[in-house]
């Protein structure tokens, strides 16, 4: 799976979670970006993205992801192992 | 022995000294030193001689270290989430049983915060967030530091490890904030504080002589006496800390200014939210029943309604944790607690109509009245739920809100009754003056702290300042009984 394969899946589902069908991520993504993006929606988006992807998060993970990019990275990472 | 004890800054002072003389890399050690003295003489200790006190503590940060160092080696995930949950029952079980269990055991100084700072490491360790530290006597003194051993804040060992550890040369900026931090703290406790303890206890203790508004002028003395107490024994802790180089993590972000109660608890005690919400809120919303529970009532709520019952359930056992955490009986669980998780689902849930309202009306998000509004009910509403904190029993507190609806006797504002509830009229002025000092203060402070604008200006100026709120702080505190030469005499009796 490319980078741009990731995002473009990736898109979808924060559109899905945020009820939001303008927001475009980047790697450069925050939750400072999105409005609704708080701690609750992060763990609800966590479990969205791991179902997209058929992948799991450690808690660890979750915690200290920075911005969308980091966990593109983390996912990519992921997929390729399994 | 209490920090705002006599005795205790002159101790202070002495370490400080002797911190900044001895050999930088036994810094840590002295620290270590210190805090184990600290802990064996505060007061549960001293007045029950019970010293075994302190095997609690070490055997607490024991498991904590053994545990850490075990998960970090071995790769099996069944054997560490093993000696995870061990090493975790094992802490919250002498916790329950000291503190909440009201066995005739004593209880540490500082467990409930020791016990979370400990644990807090335990699950970085385990979701490889952090690093593992071998030496116990290191974690030893991450778990004892005895500023924090009082009231927290709750430390992260992330950020404290370059900190705790490492060498610190004499900074005379440093040493200079921290005092004056310290003296912040002081005005607070000692001028503030103790004065609206006065009001708050006369209402509370004799609540049934009271109805109407004076059962209310009690239940705001109590959120001041609180929040100024609290803040003010955090400002003294994060002061002397930062005198020893060392840095800590905030604990309040002036949560009266907030606009929402969710706002308010990102800003009141705020390392014991961020350890809750790491920690219990997002580890239990991971658990399969919380991922599947959405899925199962979508159907039945649809997707939006779905989530947000999902949340609020969880958010109830959140806030159970926390009013259980601050002491176990019912009137801590609903007042810092379930009252509060009340508050926000209902606001959760009325925020449509609230939209809908504020469009009708055309008020703006940022219209200053409007804001006020909301702060003023965000006050409202905390103070409420301290009634039940503040109350013996939950009957009590429901009594008491109920005697204070029984009259409307705003008389009461301006026939002098108000300088009947313990304090006369120089005392109570003096708590008016202070509190509005406070309140400009606390707004000034948002935008940027007011010592580094004091820095620039001009020395006489700045010693003038200082010295005023010294003599404030030395002419106006109310100290405790620790300073009565009675007291005084005692002492020496107990020993």
């Amino acid at each position: 799976m490319s980078r741009e394969e990731v995002f473009e899946r990736l898109n979808a589902v924060f559109r899905d979670v945020f009820d939001d069908e303008d927001i475009t991520v980047n790697d450069q993504t925050t939750a400072n970006d999105i409005e609704d993006w708080d701690s609750l929606e992060h763990i609800n988006l966590m479990a969205a993205v791991e179902s997209e992807f058929g992948i799991k998060f450690s808690m660890g993970q979750v915690v200290t992801m920075k911005n969308v990019g980091e966990m593109a990275d983390i996912i990519l990472q992921k997929v390729q192992k399994g | 022995m209490s920090i705002t004890s006599f005795y205790f800054l002159c101790l202070f002072a002495l370490a400080l000294v002797l911190y900044y003389v001895i050999p930088k890399k036994a810094q840590w050690a002295f620290l270590l030193l210190l805090s184990l003295g600290y802990f064996m003489t505060s007061d549960t200790v001293v007045q029950s001689g019970g010293w075994y006190v302190v095997f609690y503590l070490l055997a607490a940060v024991a498991a904590v270290w053994g545990a850490a160092i075990y998960i970090d080696r071995t790769a099996e995930p069944k054997k560490k989430r093993g000696v995870l949950v061990c090493a975790v029952l094992f802490c919250l079980g002498l916790l329950c049983v000291l503190r909440f269990f009201k066995l005739p055991l004593l209880a540490p100084l500082g467990i409930s915060f020791y016990t979370l700072t400990l644990l807090g490491y335990l699950f970085d360790v385990y979701y490889e967030i952090g690093k593992v530290q071998k030496n116990y006597f290191r974690l030893l003194l991450f778990g004892s530091y005895f500023p924090v051993m009082i009231s927290g804040p709750i430390l992260k060992y992330q950020e404290m490890e370059n900190r705790l550890y490492a060498p610190h040369k004499l900074d005379y900026r440093q040493v200079t904030f921290g005092m004056q931090r310290m003296l912040w703290g002081f005005f607070k406790v000692l001028v503030i504080s103790e004065r609206a303890a006065v009001i708050a206890n006369e209402i509370f203790d004799n609540y049934d002589s009271y109805a109407g508004l004076p059962i209310w002028v009690g239940a705001v003395a109590f959120t001041f006496q609180l929040y100024t107490n609290f803040s003010g024994c955090m400002d003294i802790v994060l002061g002397i800390s930062q005198c020893f180089g060392i840095e800590l993590p905030e604990n309040f972000r002036a949560p009266f200014l907030s606009r929402s109660i969710s706002e308010y608890w990102r800003r009141w005690h705020i390392t014991l939210g961020t350890w809750l919400r790491e920690y219990l809120f997002y580890p239990l919303l991971r658990t399969k029943f919380f991922m599947q529970l959405p899925k199962t009532l979508k159907p039945k709520l649809g997707k939006k309604r779905a989530k947000q019952a999902t949340t609020f359930l969880a958010m109830f056992l959140l806030w159970f944790a926390i009013g259980y955490w601050h002491g176990g009986t019912w009137n801590f669980i609903i007042g810092s607690g379930l009252l509060h998780w009340f508050y926000i689902v209902s606001g959760e849930l009325l925020e449509p109509f609230f939209a809908k309202w504020k469009r009708s009306w055309h008020i703006s998000e940022e219209n200053r009245l409007f804001v006020f509004f909301q702060r003023l009910r965000t006050f409202a509403l905390v103070t409420l739920g301290l009634v039940f904190f503040r109350s013996p029993t939950v009957p009590d507190a429901v009594r008491m809100i109920g005697r204070g609806f029984s009259a409307a006797n705003f008389r009461i504002l301006w026939d002098g009754s108000l300088f009947s509830y313990g304090l006369d009229w120089i005392e109570f002025t003096i708590l008016a003056v202070s509190l509005l000092l406070f309140g400009w203060v606390s707004v000034r402070q948002q935008k940027g702290w007011l010592r580094e604008k004091l820095e620039k200006k001009p020395l006489v100026l700045r010693w003038a300042v200082l010295y005023a709120l010294l003599f404030y702080v030395i002419l106006l505190g109310q100290y405790g009984p620790e300073y009565s030469a009675a007291e005084f005499i005692y002492q020496n009796f107990r020993a």
